[in-house]
Parts: structure tokens; C-alpha cells; sequence
């Protein structure tokens, strides 16, 4: 008896939990980041145990079009911090306290 | 098996298409001095893509291609005819304060310009896979144009928080439509209705769509996912701001309104409740927090949360009666049209005015009806139509939201009329301290910048097609209904 | 399913070693004190969740996420942390003091989550016999049915290039912009 689609998306869950905890905890902008890979990664896994349960291929295209779109975030996301790390070497977001609301 | 495209359907998309790659071009070959072509390019393209639009108009015909998920009917048309006119705008508005600060400009019209392609994709999406592609289209080039006052450390910052909470929003959004998918094996909106009609409700259902909900909530922001807007707004290039807070911010909207609506009609008993809440608190926080800000453009920020506020209350109020959707859903898209129009005129004249003022402190701005009348004017005519006074546009807006209310009827959403009249009253009160400070205080200093020289002509051609539209149609609603008539075919052929 | 069913079978054997390093390589990408660490274990967990595709018969996938995370995306993250200067030793600075708050709420929603999908999928089990989407079917899906997504994506591929390009780069100084006009 092999493991069922809730055994992935258990795993998933987890992995979206440990990215968003991350998230609250770190206090960097790179590792923030990097949270927010792990966030989107489970969501594959997600979709991908979801299509194989359903014996369907929507699952995987859509995990191919958040692949290339997440990359495209990458390119987006390490520009900005390459920009303002240019004026500032700390990578710490409570030094960034120009903007407070 | 083949697939037909209509391309006269997605002219719009190609002629922006076409723009970006002109703009492109230009910016390679045209030596520095001669940039400003590439914003005429982009102001050509988002004003010849309104072109076949108004033939597909005239068409009346639902198209719909790719086995439902991307369809153009009257609701898209009028949402594209909203996207590109704010774009418009917004390109005239950027023309000298781009070139005025030595900004990157090739760049930031293409950028621009994609963004404007992702809101046309939107407007047509009828599948997750496109939904989610076009939001991202929309919002992933404002990642970078946040931050495009590269010397500045306040746009930097703008650029990162916006970008964090921006992806991080697109995560729980994903999630939540993973979870959608996996209950359902649907992709299509028109799938996906059908398959949760026929549901019984379980816990992963509610759990996906309170993700969708707090996904759409940062991309909207409304409280409590909206601490990012100000300190983005602020940091932002301000036409960036008027984007964000006008094409971006219905971008949204459009997405959020159409997965409710058009995928999850069934589970409204989840999504009402969530939506009613959402609507009461970005009203309530929205506008006491605008009552404290000094700065102009925060102020802004925080009344374009409370206007978020108020559009979401006639699609709550439905939802949460179990009344007729498709009157509040017009009702909705009525305010989102009014709205667009008065909030850029409003960051138009903070453009105009700030020219003079070279500050957003909005005691800076005590007495600029004395060195510039015009641009006064203008504040008292947007800030005015902001707050809801007749006879200008803002009032009908207000006016159509309290309707819905009314035909929509029960006890949760006369709770919600009365939090909606309550802060209507509020919203007056700060509108009306910047006409104040602009009309009946006495300036406090010399205006450091200049007054004599008129701003220049595009943003004045800006100024006018907002200021024109915000007192035509507060005199003559009548023009804002054929929006609600095209919204309500969406019933019918979504 | 009993304990001996599923000890039976050594697919599960596999499951139950990758997912449990999938979910420590992520923990540690959370919890790790230096920066480089962070970046070689969110290696791991994508690895994993790779070799998780995999068991799932989704090869095509797989492989993308292979070829673009580990292959580009984390070299690029390397990048970013050496060309900002990122401290890349031992650093306690790296996360804030309140642990127990995010910690306690990530566990709460975690079980909600959990409890909500076995609730949901608990009776579904993937089909023994795994016959992988080809790369062919889901190739000319993509340039079929989902031809709009698979063009439009390939403009937000092109913004965040140009665009990013843009915010990254050093500006000219006035002098040296002069000089280059006049060249």
C-alpha cells in the first residue's frame, strides 16, 4: 500500500508552515526570501500531489508556470536588494527604518 | 487538436505588445536626448489599443478562446477600456517627471507598459493558470518601479517591502488555489463553479478560499494586509503611486471579484462574511489613520484604503444577504471606474501642485491658491469629488454603493451601511483639511518652487481628461450606467 | 492502513527519508546562523521535493526544477549574498528575538492545514501502477491550450530582466555620463 496524496501535501502543509514561520522569525531580506522559496515550493508539491490524484495534467503545467514565474521573481527580488545594498552593507530589515507606518 | 485564436479579440494586447517592443527598439538606438520618444510610443499604444476596442464594443460579441479560459465579452471590454484610459493618464503623467529627474526612461515606459499588457490579460481571464499569470504581469514590473528613485533610500525601501509582501501574498494566493484545484481537478472558472456548487462544504474548502482571501487582501490592500501601501506609496515615484493606486489596486479587485463571483458562487456563505469584514475594517482604520497624516501623499494612501473599503461594500453586502450578486457586482465596478478617474486626478494635481510646494507636507501646501489658482481649484474639484459631494463624480459612486445596500436589505448589511455612512462623514473631514490648508490658510513661507510657467502640456492634457470626466459624470450618471449594463452581461456570458 | 502494510512497501521507505529531509533542510533554511548555509540547505529542500516529483511520476517538472532552482536560481542567491556584502559568517543578528509567537501560530495553522487536507484527500490514494505525463503531452499542452499564459509569461520573463538589470546597475556619475556623450 504506497502513501496516498495527503502523506505530499502533509509534507507541503509543513513546508509552507516552516517558509511562513521564517518569515516572521528572520530578519533578513536574502533569507526572508529564500522563506518565500520554500513557501512557493510547497505549493508545487501541492499541486503536483493533487494532479497525480487526479490523474490530471493541470497540475503540472500550472507548477511549470509558477517555476518560471517564481524565477522571474528572483531576478526581480535580488535586483532590489542588490540596489539598496549598494548604499547600505547591512542586510538586517529593522535597519531599514526610513519608512515606518 | 487545434486551437482558433480571433485576433481582432486580442488586438488591444498586441497593440501594447507592439508599443513595448517599439518603445524597446527606441530606447536601444535613439541617442540620450532624444528618450522622450519612448514616451510618446507609450502614449500612442495605450491610446490606439482604445481603438479596436471600440469596434469589439460596437461587435457586442462574446468571444471566448481556449476552451473558455481567456474570453472577451462586454464586462472585459469595459475593464480593458478602464485599464488603458488609466494607463493613459498616467503615461501623460509620467512624461516630465521622468525626464526632469534624469530617470532611467526607455526602461521604465516598457516596464510600465508590460503591467498595462497584464491588467488587458486579466480582464480576460477566466482560469486560475491565467489569472495568476496576469496578476503577476501586472505587479512584478511594479516591484521594480517602486524603487525606481534609485538615490533615494525611501524608494529603495518602498521597492523591498512592496516586493516581500507582494510575493509573499502571491504564495498564500497560490496555496490557496492549489488546495482549489486539488479539491476540484478544475482549472476554469466556469469548472470550478459547478464543481463547489455540487460540494458539500469541508474544511479544506473554507480553508482555500479564506487563502484566496487573504492573497487578494494584500494585492487590494485592505486592513488588515494593507501596512505596506503608505511606505510604498510614499517612497514610490508618484506617478508609480497613481498606478499602484489606480490600475494596480483594480487589477485586484477585477481578480478577486472574478474568482468569487464566477468560480466560487457556491461557497459565498464562507467568502461573504470574510468580505464583510474586510470591507467594515478598511473603511474604519483606513480613514482614522488618514486623519492623522500630515503628508499629502500618505493621506492618499490611507483614503485609497478606505475607497477599497467602500468598493467592497456592495459585493459583501449581497453576498452576505444572499441577495442578487449581479447588482452589487455593477455597483462595484461602477465606484472602481469613478474612482480611477478621481484618484489620478487627485496624484495629478499633488504633481502639479508639489512643482510649486516642493514638499508633500500638506501644511507646506497652506496658500497655493494665491500663487496658483488652477492647480487649486483642481484640489478642491478632486479632493471634493474624493469625499463624495455633489455634483462631482464621487457622489454617484457613493450614491450606487448605498443603493446596492438598500436592495440587498437584512441586518449584517445595514450594520454595514451605517459603518459606510459613519465614515463617509470622516472621510469629508480630511478631505476637506487639504482644500483648507490649499484655499483658506495663509501661506506660511515663500513657495521655494516654481509658479509662473504652467506644468507642462501632457500633464495638463491629464489633468483635463480627469477633471472633464469627473464633472461630466457627476452631472450626467446616466454615462456611468452603461458600465453597469456591460457588467451585468458578464452574467450571462462569463 | 496498518504500520505492517506500510512498511511493506519501500516506496514509503523513500517517501518517509526524503520528506523528512525535505522538512529539515527547510527548518534549517529558517534556522540557520549563516547566510551560505541558509542558501546550500534551501538547495536541499528543493533537491527533495524534486526527488518527491519523482515519485509522483512527474519527471518534466522535476527536472525543470532542477535544471532552473538548483542549476540558476540558487547561484544566483550566492551571488546576491557576496555581491551585498551579506555577513557571511556566524551571525547572531540574522533573526529577531521573538521566537515563541511565530513558532506557536505556525504550529496552530499547521494542524488546522493538515487536519483539512487528510479530511479532504484522506480517502484519495495515487494509482499504483505510475504512467508519467510524457514531457510531449504537457509540451503541446503548453502550446495549445495554455499558448496565452506561455506567451504572457514570457514577458514577465523579459520585465524582471530589463528591469532588473536597471535597478542593479551602478548609475554613471554626471562626469562619466559626460564623458561617454562625448565619446
Amino acid at each position: 500500500m504506497i502513501v496516498g496524496a495527503e502523506w505530499y501535501m502533509t509534507v507541503a502543509a509543513a513546508l509552507f508552515l516552516i517558509g511562513a514561520f521564517g518569515l516572521l522569525l528572520r530578519r533578513n531580506a536574502l533569507i526572508m526570501f529564500m522563506c518565500i522559496e520554500l513557501m512557493l515550493n510547497a505549493v508545487n508539491l501541492t499541486l503536483i500531489a493533487a494532479g497525480r490524484a487526479l490523474n490530471d495534467l493541470g497540475g503540472q503545467v500550472a507548477v511549470f508556470f509558477i517555476l518560471v514565474v517564481a524565477a522571474a521573481e528572483v531576478v526581480v527580488g535580488l535586483a532590489i536588494i542588490v540596489a539598496i545594498f549598494r548604499r547600505r552593507t547591512t542586510a538586517s530589515v529593522d535597519e531599514l527604518s526610513e519608512l515606518r507606518g | 487538436m487545434s486551437w482558433e485564436v480571433d485576433y481582432l479579440a486580442i488586438a488591444p494586447e498586441l497593440i501594447i505588445i507592439g508599443s513595448l517592443f517599439l518603445v524597446l527598439g527606441l530606447d536601444l538606438t535613439l541617442p540620450r536626448l532624444k528618450k522622450y520618444w519612448t514616451a510618446t510610443a507609450a502614449v500612442a499604444g495605450s491610446a490606439l489599443a482604445l481603438i479596436p476596442l471600440a469596434f469589439l464594443a460596437v461587435e457586442g460579441e462574446t468571444i471566448s478562446m481556449f476552451d473558455g479560459s481567456y474570453v472577451v465579452d462586454e464586462f472585459a471590454l469595459v475593464l480593458k477600456g478602464l485599464f488603458l484610459v488609466t494607463a493613459y493618464i498616467v503615461f501623460l503623467m509620467s512624461v516630465n517627471y521622468i525626464e526632469s529627474e534624469r530617470y532611467y526612461q526607455g526602461e521604465y515606459y516598457l516596464l510600465l507598459l508590460a503591467s498595462v499588457l497584464g491588467s488587458l490579460v486579466l480582464a480576460s481571464a477566466r482560469d486560475l493558470i491565467v489569472l495568476f499569470i496576469g496578476i503577476e504581469l501586472v505587479t512584478g514590473p511594479l516591484y521594480l518601479l517602486a524603487g525606481w528613485r534609485k538615490g533615494d533610500v525611501k524608494s529603495n525601501e518602498a521597492s523591498l517591502k512592496y516586493f516581500i509582501l507582494g510575493v509573499l501574498s502571491t504564495a498564500i494566493l497560490l496555496y490557496g488555489m492549489s488546495v482549489l484545484y486539488g479539491l476540484t481537478g478544475e482549472i476554469t472558472f466556469s469548472g470550478l463553479a459547478e464543481a463547489t456548487a455540487a460540494m458539500p462544504n469541508s474544511p479544506a474548502l473554507t480553508m482555500a478560499v479564506l487563502f484566496l482571501i487573504v492573497g487578494f487582501g494584500f494585492k487590494i490592500s485592505a486592513v488588515p494586509f494593507h501596512f505596506w501601501a503608505p511606505d510604498t506609496y510614499e517612497g514610490a515615484p508618484t506617478p508609480i503611486t497613481a498606478y499602484l493606486s489606480v490600475n494596480s489596486k483594480a487589477a485586484g479587485f477585477v481578480a478577486m471579484l472574478l474568482v468569487m463571483y464566477l468560480a466560487l458562487p457556491g461557497v459565498s456563505d464562507v467568502w461573504a462574511p470574510a468580505l464583510w469584514a474586510l470591507a467594515a475594517l478598511s473603511m474604519t482604520i483606513g480613514n482614522l489613520s488618514a486623519l492623522r497624516q500630515t503628508n499629502i501623499v500618505r493621506l492618499l494612501a490611507y483614503s485609497s484604503i478606505a475607497q477599497a473599503g467602500f468598493m467592497l461594500v456592495p459585493f459583501a453586502a449581497a453576498a452576505v444577504a444572499g441577495a442578487d450578486l449581479e447588482e452589487a457586482f455593477s455597483a462595484t465596478v461602477i465606484y472602481l471606474v469613478i474612482y480611477a478617474v478621481m484618484n489620478l486626478g487627485a496624484f495629478g494635481v499633488v504633481i502639479a501642485g508639489a512643482r510649486t510646494t516642493k514638499s508633500g507636507e500638506i501644511s507646506d501646501w497652506a496658500g497655493l491658491s494665491n500663487v496658483d489658482s488652477r492647480a487649486a481649484v483642481l484640489v478642491a474639484v478632486f479632493f471634493f469629488s474624493l469625499a463624495g459631494i455633489p455634483p462631482l463624480a464621487g457622489w454617484f459612486a457613493k450614491f450606487v454603493m448605498f443603493r446596492s445596500v438598500m436592495i440587498a436589505g437584512g441586518a449584517a448589511t445595514v450594520v454595514l451601511a451605517v459603518v459606510a455612512a459613519v465614515n463617509a462623514v470622516i472621510a469629508l473631514y480630511y478631505y476637506a483639511k487639504v482644500v483648507k490648508s490649499v484655499w483658506l490658510d495663509d501661506a506660511t513661507r515663500e513657495f521655494p518652487g516654481e509658479f509662473d510657467e504652467p506644468p507642462a502640456g501632457s500633464l495638463r492634457l491629464a489633468l483635463a481628461i480627469s477633471v472633464g470626466l469627473t464633472v461630466v459624470v457627476g452631472f450626467f450618471p446616466a454615462l456611468a450606467t452603461f458600465v453597469a449594463d456591460a457588467s451585468r452581461v458578464i452574467a450571462a456570458g462569463g | 492502513m496498518t504500520f505492517s502494510d506500510w512498511i511493506a512497501e519501500p516506496v514509503n521507505w523513500v517517501f518517509a527519508a526524503i520528506g523528512l529531509a525535505v522538512l529539515f533542510s527547510g527548518f534549517r533554511v529558517v534556522t540557520s546562523k549563516n547566510v551560505v548555509h541558509a542558501a546550500l540547505y534551501l538547495v536541499g529542500a528543493l533537491a527533495g521535493t524534486a526527488g518527491l516529483f519523482l515519485l509522483m511520476s512527474a519527471e518534466f517538472v522535476a527536472w525543470v526544477l532542477v535544471l532552473v532552482y538548483i542549476g540558476a536560481v540558487i547561484v544566483l542567491f550566492l551571488f546576491g549574498i557576496m555581491i551585498t556584502r551579506a555577513p557571511t559568517g556566524l551571525d547572531e543578528s540574522l533573526s529577531s528575538d521573538q521566537t515563541a509567537m511565530p513558532a506557536l501560530l505556525s504550529a496552530a495553522v499547521f494542524v488546522v492545514m493538515t487536519w483539512a487536507s487528510i479530511d479532504a484527500f484522506g480517502t484519495e490514494l495515487l494509482a499504483t501502477v505510475g504512467e508519467a505525463t510524457s514531457t510531449q503531452v504537457i509540451g503541446e499542452s503548453l502550446l495549445g491550450r495554455f499558448v496565452i499564459p506561455f506567451e504572457v509569461v514570457s514577458f514577465v520573463l523579459l520585465a524582471a530582466l530589463i528591469g532588473g538589470i536597471t535597478i542593479a546597475r551602478r548609475d554613471l556619475t554626471p562626469v562619466e555620463e559626460e564623458e561617454r556623450m562625448s565619446v
